[in-house]
């Protein structure tokens, strides 16, 4: 009986071509678009290479500078301050009309630089062409201490040394925010239509009374529709899942790498679709109360909306943090758990405790929502309008 | 056989209850078919929900063919099929076949008794050219053919119908009377709920009237004529109304 109305919803559902559009596509064109931007960024190293405008005239040794710096184009213009407007590069440098001359009588030689920093592409720019000129200056510095011997080293009061601790890239642990991000986002909305349809629904098409008035008991019914909106929510999971992985593995190079899972790679997918599986029933059992108490689709739509938040709420709670300040707290919390259990094995970490943490919290939550259902849908104001 | 024994429903809505139902009481015969008459808001729907277990009275109790709703409502519901409303009811995205192979098979009935049953019934309402389609598109008739075939998909005794054929045109209603009759031949209990005096006048053989949650009149339709010495239903309704209202002082 349980399977015979489970497969009835089931297929009911998948019939729905909302519910297919949400299923099939919008995840996976997300996780598309998600995989490939990372991969571009991951491999074009800085990335953006920029725009440095300059007038003609410079002279070899200032154009030797200027062309040292990586990422920096240079191109000659008439008018500085035009080129800029137009956007056609991102800042411009004047050289004063003296400058090599200057520099070589030992005095100071002026340069202008011309940009609005309120531009994030200015201000990078800028930033790698006053390196560069510093670097510069250091090296005409230590030519003018050796002329007159003094040893350079004395203009050094201050050496910095920059350990990076995490040894993985720091993109990697963005994608390990928006993974889980994405997985919940497309779990629960993809969920949702098949959620609202299955109670509210069938009290809007008057299939609820239909229903009731079978010798079917409400337990019996309550599961096999829980069934159903949780099947739905896992397919999408495991469907994105796949893509991801598909795509990472075949298309991808520099994250192909970046996301190397090494030894451990199948026990870390089994453990990710367990955890899929927990996500979707837990957002669906939520999800299936807001149906309960809706009267029609669209009021139970409405009543949905603020849950569909607690797919990306929990990010707030996991932004900022590396793996290992994760606290027991991240682990028990659903919502926020499969966040944090998630960027755990992006990271290649299988902690048993954390895991069966996440997994016992989960179900504790569903069974107690599933009681709380099943006392809404006994009574007549919830069942019938 | 139904049996009403003085049954309230009151309902809790916020702060105010409302009396749906007011120390009602009637019998209903095996093979009876009675028409439920009443103004909008008058207690029809929540009457024939109580009757098919899906309300618990207030007080009083309903027995069905011996059984009470409330503490033996399985044993009932094989026994009883509801339609409300006329052509709602079904899942647009399944076919005529599997809207009503789901609900045989919520009814226990066997594969083979399903495709038995579903055969029968096709036949019976003139199914052959949609069985396999989805209901999405359907026309009101169609659709309502589907919907009543669903609710004897397991051949109930006692039929309840509430508006059977409110917003439809007249050939979908004509395709519910012809049924009704067709049932009542086969010696069918029916109750049904209208407000469309000529389709209760053309089907029923007994009458019931209910006015602000009271049974203002229960009784044969043909003995209804004689006292009133009326045929004109519509008329003996508006009266019944006016002398039930004085009658409890409202
Ligand atoms: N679930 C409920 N909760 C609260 N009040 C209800 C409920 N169901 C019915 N009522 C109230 O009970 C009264 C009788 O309603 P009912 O639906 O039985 O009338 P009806 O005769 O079927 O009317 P209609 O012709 O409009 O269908 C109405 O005042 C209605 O507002
Ligand atoms: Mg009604």
């Amino acid at each position: 009986m349980l399977f015979n109305i489970y497969i009835k919803e089931l297929i009911d559902s998948l019939r729905d071509k909302r519910t297919l559009l949400l299923t099939v596509f919008l995840p996976i064109l997300m996780m598309t678009a998600l995989t490939f931007f990372y991969e571009n960024m991951i491999s074009g190293d800085e990335g953006e290479t920029y725009t440095l405008a300059v007038e003609s005239g410079l002279s070899s040794e200032q154009e030797m500078v200027l062309n040292n710096i990586e990422n920096v184009e240079l191109v000659t213009v008439e008018d500085l301050q035009e080129t800029l407007l137009n956007g056609d590069a991102q800042a411009a440098i004047v050289f004063e009309a003296e400058f090599d001359e200057k520099v070589q009588a030992g005095e100071v030689g002026n340069i202008e630089i011309i940009g609005d920093t309120f531009s994030q592409n200015t201000s990078n720019l800028i930033y790698l062409v006053t390196s560069q000129l510093a670097e510069y200056e250091r090296i005409l510095v230590t030519e003018r201490l050796i002329n007159a011997d003094v040893d350079p080293g004395i203009t050094q009061a201050v050496a910095i040394e920059q350990t990076e601790l995490s040894t993985e890239d720091s993109n990697i642990m963005l994608l390990a925010l928006l993974i889980p991000m994405i997985l919940a986002i497309a779990i629960s909305v993809g969920s949702s239509p098949a959620a609202a349809d299955l109670f509210a629904g069938e009290k809007e098409r008057k299939t609820m009374e239909a229903l009731l008035m079978t010798p079917v008991n409400r337990s019996t019914l309550l599961l096999a529709k829980f069934l159903t909106i949780s099947s739905v929510g896992t397919i999408i999971g495991l469907l994105t899942l796949t893509v991801v992985i598909i795509e990472i593995a075949f298309f991808t190079e520099h994250l192909k790498a970046a996301v190397n899972l090494g030894d451990q790679m199948i026990l870390i997918f089994a453990v990710g679709i367990i955890i899929i599986i927990l996500y979707s029933s837990l957002m669906g059992a939520v999800l299936m109360i807001t149906s309960i108490i809706g009267k029609t689709v669209k009021e139970a739509q409405s009543y949905a909306s603020p849950i569909l938040m607690l797919a990306v709420v929990p990010l707030i709670f996991i932004t900022g943090l590396s793996v290992n300040e994760f606290t027991l707290n991240h682990f028990i919390l659903p919502f926020v758990n499969i966040f944090a259990i998630i960027t755990e094995l992006i990271f290649g970490i299988v902690n048993w405790q954390h895991i069966l943490i996440v997994i016992g919290s989960n179900l504790a939550v569903i069974v107690i929502i599933f009681i709380i259902s099943r006392i809404l849908f006994s009574k007549d104001k919830w069942v019938i309008d | 056989m139904i049996e009403i024994k003085n049954v309230t429903k009151r309902f809790q809505d916020k702060k105010v209850s409302v009396t749906a139902l007011n120390h009602v009481s009637f019998k209903v015969g095996e093979g009876e078919v009675v028409g439920l008459l009443g103004e909008n808001g008058a207690g029809k729907t929540t009457l024939l929900r109580s009757i098919a277990t899906l309300h618990t009275p207030t007080e009083g109790e309903i027995n069905v063919g011996g059984y009470d709703t409330v503490k033996q409502s399985e044993k009932i519901k094989r026994r009883i099929g509801v339609l409300f409303g006329g052509e709602t009811g079904l899942y647009n995205r399944l076919t005529t076949r599997e809207n009503l192979e789901y609900f045989a098979s919520l009814y226990h009935l066997s594969k083979h008794e399903t495709k038995v049953r579903i055969d029968e019934l096709t036949k019976m309402f003139g199914m052959r050219d949609f069985l396999d389609r989805k209901v999405d598109g359907f026309s009101k008739g169609m659709r309502q053919k589907v919907a009543i075939a669903r609710t004897i998909i397991h051949d109930p005794d006692i039929i309840l119908f509430d508006e059977p054929t409110t917003g439809l045109d007249i050939t979908a209603s004509n395709v519910f009377r012809q049924l009704v009759q067709e049932l009542k031949q086969e010696g069918k209990t029916i109750i049904f709920s209208s407000h469309i005096m000529e389709e209760v006048d053309l089907l029923c053989d007994h009458v019931a009237m209910i006015h602000k949650g009271e049974l203002v009149y229960h009784g044969e339709k043909e003995a209804l004529y004689r006292e009133e010495n009326s045929r004109d239903l519509n008329y003996i309704f508006m009266s019944k109304l006016v002398r039930g209202t004085e009658g409890y002082a409202i």
